[in-house]
This record gives structure tokens, sequence and C-alpha cells, in this order.
């Protein structure tokens, strides 16, 4: 019954949460991208599309039942088309930057856009056309635990303390303390902000993708994508365990482990490339 | 000063009004602000005699005074407001400071604005100008997108028009819209047109400091208008970012294959592309057109063309100098 209350507790802090931390950095670069009447939706799509926060701001707002087609909309570029630049500066006026936080999140944040590009250099081996789509959703696999970290510090606190002296996952210190994972909290932000079935459900499924129900592909690309993240150890999702692959990943998509090789080699192409980007 | 423009409604004319009231000052104040060519005032001392007039040939604004003696204002403005062939036309009350020392029931009494004396000419100038205009906006937005519709595209046509205004003038249409309509429900045909309201904005927008319009003629159908030099470019923003978006409004299964199975206008079961997007551009450069006509006729021989393609693209009036 206490872990019921705790679940439902715990889900109206998250689902209240209005204001999420951005790096500085993105922030700056956007604000003068949109001041600028020269720069291109591409140029401002590009920036946008390196924070899983911003990013999913964007996609929350162009999903919002106010314009008319919720749930339509995955990529970046196609809603920044869609919202205008007059909508995007009103978001990153009312888009914070949390000082304390950014020491923490940065090595989530690394990891995070590692995912991104794993998960979209992942899509493209296994042939998909839109690869953006599932670099977005890569983008976003670990929203929950921003959300946590800035609705619910303390238990933040503790799940981290467990971490530590247990020696688990994030993950598995997520299900001691609060009973459920980041999983959790990425279902409900994504049905409460009506992102695309296909960007919720490899947000909600990205450890269990044989569990997803309509876009088993793509909770699959982002679960290959998580873990050759961590292989490189690029960034820190909250923990320094070995990440788990589930080889039914593999299935879905129909790859051999061989066809990983092409993959890794871009892919440290590209985190090296992106080192730079980092402050 | 300007002081043919001094009343403030350049874009209207021959607009009749009634103002029922028995106060002789007020009357003269009103026809003294616009000339009779904008709004004529066609003026009652009673209520009686202005009802029968208001049902048989409504104007286009009423200003009752509540000071008003054989019928309450209050109940003039309530048969106005409750017949909806009158609902949209505008009306004032005037007031008197007693007349406000208990608030109104304003959802009761549904007028659009009240003016108070002792009456400051500037304000009822203003009022009267923004309650007219404001009906007019509310008359004219296309319900689903609230962009601009027919009346307000044709006068901002001729105004160019009759400006000597170089510009262009784009007429924009889905391809396979009505088969998507057809297959997924006017809901989800709905959605497409809010898409394609908010691309054709957003990039028409995105020439900043440029004049331009965008309007919803209705349907599938819009309009927009920009500077001759800028137009090619524009169109081949809203053909590029309307090809890219438009496939996450299909199942994935007929995304997959590129075409949905639906029935065309002759009930017959046939495979249908994807939807497109056709433009049409018509040019008026040195004066060259002298009426919204032209413009639309012309427009509409280069849709034919336009649509003989089934991919979206646009065509634009070579036989301009």
């Amino acid at each position: 019954m206490q872990d019921q209350d705790l679940k439902t507790s715990v889900k109206g802090q998250i689902l209240s949460v209005t204001d999420l931390p951005t790096l500085p950095s993105v922030l700056d670069k956007v604000s003068k991208l949109v001041d600028d009447p020269n720069s291109s939706t591409e140029q401002v799509a590009k920036v946008i599309a390196h924070d899983q926060v911003l990013s999913a701001k964007v996609l929350k707002m162009v999903n919002s039942p106010i314009y008319g087609f919720p749930g339509r909309i995955t990529t970046i570029q196609h809603a920044l088309v869609l919202l205008g630049l007059n909508v995007i500066k009103g978001i990153i006026i009312s888009t914070s930057v949390f000082d304390i936080i950014q020491q923490a999140m940065s090595g989530l944040w690394e990891h995070s856009i590692g995912c991104a590009l794993a998960s979209g250099a992942v899509a493209k081996a296994a042939g998909f056309e839109d690869p953006e789509e599932f670099t977005v959703a890569g983008l976003l696999h670990d929203l929950g635990k921003v959300v946590t970290a800035v609705q619910l510090p303390e238990l933040n606190a503790a799940i981290q303390q467990t971490v530590e002296t247990k020696q688990v996952s994030y993950y598995d210190a997520e299900r001691i303390v609060l009973g459920f994972g980041h999983d959790r909290i990425n279902a409900w932000l994504a049905r409460h902000w009506n992102l695309p079935p296909n960007v919720r459900e490899a947000m909600t499924y990205h450890h269990h993708p044989d569990r997803a129900q309509f876009y088993q592909q793509t909770a699959a690309v982002v679960h290959i994508g998580n873990f050759l993240v961590r292989i490189f150890e690029y960034g820190n999702g909250g923990d320094d365990q070995t990440a788990y692959f589930k080889p039914a990943a593999m299935k879905v998509l129909k790859l051999k482990m061989k066809n990983l090789e092409p993959v890794m080699d871009e892919l440290s192409e590209q985190l090296m490339e992106i080192s730079g980007f980092t402050f | 000063m300007d002081t043919k423009h001094a009343h403030g409604l350049q874009n209207l004319k021959g607009q009749r009004a009634f103002l029922v009231s028995p106060d002789a000052s007020l009357r003269e104040m009103l026809q003294s602000i616009w000339p009779e060519e904008v709004i004529k005032f066609t003026c009652f001392e009673y209520g009686r005699g202005a009802i029968e007039f208001l049902l048989t040939s409504p104007p286009d604004l009423l200003i009752v005074d509540n000071r008003v003696v054989d019928i309450k204002a209050s109940e003039m403005a309530k048969l106005v407001k409750s017949e909806n062939v009158y609902r949209q036309l505008p009306v004032i009350i005037c007031l008197d400071e007693t007349d406000l020392e208990k608030p109104w029931d304003w959802d009761a009494i549904e007028v659009d604005d009240f003016l108070l004396r002792p009456f400051f000419l500037p304000v009822v100038r203003d009022r009267v100008n923004l309650a007219m205009c404001r009906a007019l906006r509310a008359l004219d937005a296309n319900p689903l997108s609230k962009l601009p519709g027919n009346t307000s595209i044709i006068q901002r046509i001729q105004s160019l028009i009759d400006r000597r205004e170089d510009f262009a003038l784009a007429y924009c249409d889905l391809d396979y819209f009505k088969s998507f309509n057809d297959k997924y429900g006017f809901s989800r045909g709905d959605e497409v047109l809010m898409m394609t309201a908010r691309i054709i904005v957003n990039t028409i927008r995105s020439f900043a400091g440029e004049k331009t319009f965008v309007g919803h003629v209705g349907g599938d159908d819009f309009v927009f208008i920009t500077p001759p030099d800028i137009v090619e470019e524009a169109c081949k923003r809203i053909v590029f970012s309307f090809d890219g978006i438009v496939p996450n409004f299909y199942d994935p299964a007929d995304r997959k294959c590129k075409c949905i199975v639906s029935t065309d206008r002759q009930g017959n079961i046939q495979n249908f592309p994807l939807m497109a997007i056709s433009i049409a551009v018509v040019f008026n450069i040195d004066g060259k057109l002298k009426h919204f006509g032209e413009a639309s006729a012309i427009a509409m021989g280069l849709k034919k063309k336009a649509k003989e393609n089934p991919k979206s693209n646009y065509v634009l009036d070579r036989r301009t100098p």
C-alpha cells in the first residue's frame, strides 16, 4: 500500500515539472541564433538537437493539442518549422539554467547526446530511412533522470547513495529507492506531453525493447545505442556499471554482431568530434 | 495632420449604423466624426421605431442609449444578439455613471462595448472603430486555422492593386487531400490543414522585415502574399517542409508504402499517393493588374498546370514582364 502511495505522490510531483535545467552553453548558442535574422531553422535545430531538455520542451510544445496535431511530430527540424522562431524564443526565455545541477548533469548530458548519435548510427545500420527520429528517441531516453534530480532532489540523493554503497546500477538503485525506474517516469512524461508514440515507446522500453507494443524497433535501436555509448565510456548515466545487453534487441533489428563494427567505427569518430562541443 | 483619415477607418466604406438615443448632442458628435461615405448614421429617438428597421434591414453597427424611455436598451441588445442572423452585429450601449452603480450581467446582455457619459470624442471614435474592426476580424477568421478569410484576402489584394504596389500572390492547395479525409476522417484531415497553415505562416514570417500576408480561403486552399523577389524561395521552402512533415500524418503501414487505398470521386477503389502541395504564383508588377478578379483568374489557370504534377511543386506566372 505504501508503495502505491509513493508512486502516486511521485507521479504528481514529476508531472508538475515546469522547469528543467539546460546547459548554459547550449542556451547561449540558441539565443544568439534565434536573435540573428539571418540564421536558418536548420542551424537552430542542430543546436537544440544537442540538448535533451530543450528538445523535450520543443517536442512537448509542438505535440500539444494547442496546435491541432498532437503526437505527430518526431523531429526537431520539423518542430521548428511548425512552431516558428517566435515560439522558440518563448521557450528559450522560459528555460532556466541551474548552476548547481549543472555539474551533476553534465555527465548525463554527454551520455544522452552520445546515445543520440549512437542510436542514429544503429538506425542507419539497420536500414531505417529517417535516422533523425531515432536520434531524438536516444537523446530523450534518460530524461526521467533529469526530472527526478529537479523535482525530487532528496530521493535523487538517496538513489545516488544506493549506487555507491550497494554498487548497483542507477536503474536498480531507482527501483530500490522508488520502487520503479526512470523508464516509468519517461512513460508518464511522454504521455503527459503527447510525444509521438515511437519516441514514447523508446523512452519507456529502452531497457526492455521486447516489451514495446508497437515500436519495438525504435526501442531496440535506443537499447543498443545506450549500450554502445557506455562501452565508449562517453558521459555518465549515473553509475559506472557495465550496461547489460539484450540479444533480443539485435533480433528485432535483424542485425548480427558484425554489423555493429562499422557502427562503432563511425561512432568513435563522431564522439571525438562532439567532445569539442562540450565546454 | 491628414484630416481625411482622422476618423481612423481607412479600410471601411459604406457602413450603416443605427443610433437609438434621445440625446441630440450624442447624435451630432457621432455624425461629426465619420464622413457619411464611411459610416452613415440613421437616428431614432425611440426604440419601437428602430426595431422594425433593425429586423428588416439590419445595419453594420448599433449604438443604443440606456436613456431611451420606451424600451430598455438591454432588451434591444438582447433582441439582436439572441437571433443568430444578427448575432455578429456589433452593439454598443451608452451609459450614465449611475447606471453602473451595480455590476451588469454582461453574460445576459451580450453587447460588445459600452460608452460612458460625459462622452469624450476621441474615446467614442476609437471605441466604435475598435468594435467595427473586431467584428470584421471575428467574422472573417477561418474557424480552424484562425487565419484571415476571404473578405480580408480580397480587401488586402485590392488595396495593394489600388496602391500600385508590386507583389506576388500565391495560391496553395493540397493534392489528394480528399482521399486522405475520406480514409482517415475529417478530424485527421483538420490536423493536416492546421499543419499546412503553420508551415505557410512560419515560412513566410521567416523572411524578417518583409511585408507579407497569409490567408485561408477555406478547406485546403490557402493564399499568401510576398514581395516578388522572395516568392520563389518561399515556395521552395514550403514544398520542402510539407513533403518532409506530411508522412507523419499517415498510419505507419500507409507511410511505408507511400500510398493509401481509398475510393475516388466515381466510387472506385484506387491507390492514392501521399498528399502534395501545389502552389500557383501570380505577379503584379508596375500596376499590371487592375482588379482582384484578374489575379484569381490567372491563378486558377496556373493551378491546373501545377496540379498536373502529382508531386509537390510551384508554378510562376511567366507572362510577367
